[in-house]
């Protein structure tokens, strides 16, 4: 019975989405075409300057030339043989994925309870976003003094451990409007079905916010993957530096290798990149979103 | 009879289960104990003591640092700095994005790879986005001067981040490129969210399109906009990579943000004591700043949730 309901409100909101998405007119539609056309140039071309640079040859950076007089292909090469790029990806990615992990599975019920249950008050509200308004250049010190008495410095859970933290009050924050969103009395039908509160949680709940836990999470990948500072002091060894910190040995003490640096930095976007664009695809509006409103 | 029933239902669920909320935030509260409330202890400790880079806890001074503190004009200048730059860009970021998030919803057709790629510029390591916009703006042989001089717009070249005028507006442009592409991310995923329903009635009801977003679109996206405001805020009060790549808090002290002032007190004077208290102040300082922006989101929950 409930499945035929579910097939029946997908079907209602398939049809709705066709009509609200009405075809503009032509001139809007070749309007919006130019926006998007100029957004897309605003923000790729600083990345398409970085390929050029990735393959310039030293002297050319800055000669004020948009394009090489010859292809330095060798930076590519070069930038793998300066530092172990494919090992600082291996640990940024392992460290991005464990510390998004934490944050998530931390921030998302204790969202729940505080929306739905009030549990903490204004008081953890505010709690939570305290932690977020010092700058880290100092507070870092006391972790670093923590992590080191765990046995966790200079480890990738360890940084993973911090990093998953640091990011708990952008996810608490963001994730709260959409969980103020989904409508009470569905729950409250749910829990007359018998669901408890975490099966309430987890079968109804979850599934209306799937838009707003993809979009938190690829934050917190992104904010975890190029973080730098912590990075920077809680780990010193090739085997757990992050990627950000190794782009940062590319700066010598007096000649900056600019090609192989955007060779490297272009080369770790590309993981974080396919990662994105996974999640992207849960980002619209998802049948099962839909059916469970409708 | 019947509603009767669901309610002692419901009660029964409630009672049994009464212990459930404070699990569910146990473990964030935990790991808030660790991450926040020991680091300001530690904080508030270092900051009453006189304590230098590797040689910290050499005498106890009390609120000395603190009173240090309000004498000390350039900390106090950078914290307004701090302000004059983080309120005009976030502003910009969020009606910029704001935009790009509703022009997004209507391309369907490979739309997931469109929104990839606006996120390039928040996956691109902070070491060579300040690098890019380094060799973009640089006074010799960067792309932006190389444009100048080519089309005749200027005979000689120019240093943008070396000009009081123009060294703030650069680091705003790199921090909007860098750091709208967040908004447009967290705004078109709370465009997703919204009920379509409403949306739906209002145009069977006849409302325009334009009607239907000024009326119902953009109020239920307020609250959303708000939170999503409130922590770009705050990490643009926060703002240390660009300035610290770019202009070196310079020329002069005209981009010297509270956060870069913390980092020389700290890192260049070795007074981690001082930087401790100042650290302190700075927080607090932005608790104050964003405290409107909260009240603001409790009224705007209230008035549309």
């Amino acid at each position: 019975m409930s499945a035929s309901r579910a097939a029946a409100s997908r079907a209602r909101t398939s049809a709705l989405r066709e009509n609200t998405t009405a075809r503009p007119s032509g001139q809007w539609r070749l309007l919006r075409w130019v926006a998007l056309g100029l957004v897309l140039l605003f923000f790729l071309a600083p990345i398409a300057y970085l390929a050029l640079v990735s393959l310039k040859p030293q002297p050319e950076v800055l000669s004020g030339r948009l394009l090489p007089s010859r292809i330095a292909w060798e930076n590519w090469p070069n930038a793998f043989g300066t530092v172990d790029v494919l090992l600082f990806l291996r640990n940024s990615i392992v460290v991005a994925g464990l510390s998004a992990a934490l944050t998530m599975l931390l921030s998302v019920p204790a969202v729940y309870a505080m929306v739905r249950f009030r549990t903490g008050g204004s008081l953890l509200r505010s709690v939570v976003l305290s932690s977020y308004v010092a700058p880290p250049i100092v507070a870092v010190i006391p972790l670093f003094y923590l992590l080191k008495w765990s046995q966790l410095i200079d480890t990738l859970p360890g940084l993973a451990l911090v990093h998953g933290l640091a990011n708990l009050p952008v996810a608490v924050w963001l994730l709260e409007s959409f969980v103020r969103e989904v409508p009470r009395d569905i729950e409250e039908a749910s829990w007359v079905d018998g669901a408890g509160r975490v099966g309430t949680l987890a079968h109804i709940v979850l599934p209306i916010i799937v838009p707003g836990l993809v979009a938190v999470t690829i934050i917190c990948i992104i904010l975890s993957y190029n973080e730098f500072l912590f990075a920077l002091v809680l780990t010193y060894r090739p085997d757990t530096q992050t990627l950000p910190v190794g782009v940062a040995l590319f700066q010598g003490d007096r000649l900056v290798q600019f090609g192989q640096m955007a060779a490297a930095s272009l080369t770790g976007m590309i993981p974080v990149y396919l990662v994105a664009l996974f999640f992207q695809r849960g980002l619209v509006r998802g049948l099962t979103g839909g059916a469970i409103r409708g | 009879m019947q509603a009767a029933r669901k309610s002692t239902t419901t009660r029964r669920r409630w009672n049994t289960q009464r212990y459930v909320p404070a699990l569910l935030v146990a473990p964030m509260v935990l790991g808030l104990l660790v991450f926040a409330v020991y680091p300001l202890i530690y904080l508030l400790i270092l900051s009453s003591s006189e304590s230098l880079l590797g040689k910290p806890f050499q005498a106890w001074i009390g609120l000395e640092n603190y009173r240090a503190a309000f004498a000390d004009q350039t900390f106090l200048a950078s914290l307004l700095r701090s302000i004059a730059f983080a309120l005009p860009v976030t502003v910009a970021e969020l009606i910029l994005g704001l935009a790009i998030a509703v022009l997004l919803q209507h391309t369907i057709r490979g739309g997931h790879i469109v929104r990839t790629l606006i996120l390039l510029p928040l996956m691109t390591p902070p070491v060579m986005v300040a690098v890019a916009w380094k060799l973009i703006l640089s006074p010799v042989g960067g792309l932006l001067n190389a444009a100048l001089l080519g089309f005749g717009l200027s005979d000689k070249p120019v240093s943008v981040l070396g000009s009081a005028t123009w060294a703030f507006p650069s680091i705003a442009l790199a921090d909007a490129w860098q750091w709208t592409p967040f908004i447009i991310l967290l705004v078109f995923a709370a465009l997703q969210a919204q009920p379509v329903e409403l949306r739906q009635a209002a145009m069977i009801d006849g409302a325009s399109e334009g009607q239907v977003f000024r009326d119902i679109t953009l109020p239920l996206l307020i609250p959303a906009v708000v939170a999503i405001g409130l922590i770009r805020f705050i990490t643009a009060l926060k703002l240390f990579d660009l300035v610290y790549a770019l202009t070196q808090g310079g020329p002069g002290f005209d981009t010297t943000v509270g956060s870069f002032h913390i980092y020389r007190v700290a890192l260049e004077q070795f007074n981690v004591g001082y930087a401790a208290a100042l650290t302190v102040l700075f927080g607090l300082f932005v608790s104050l700043v964003t405290l409107p922006i909260v009240i603001l989101r409790d009224w705007s929950l209230r008035r549309w949730l």
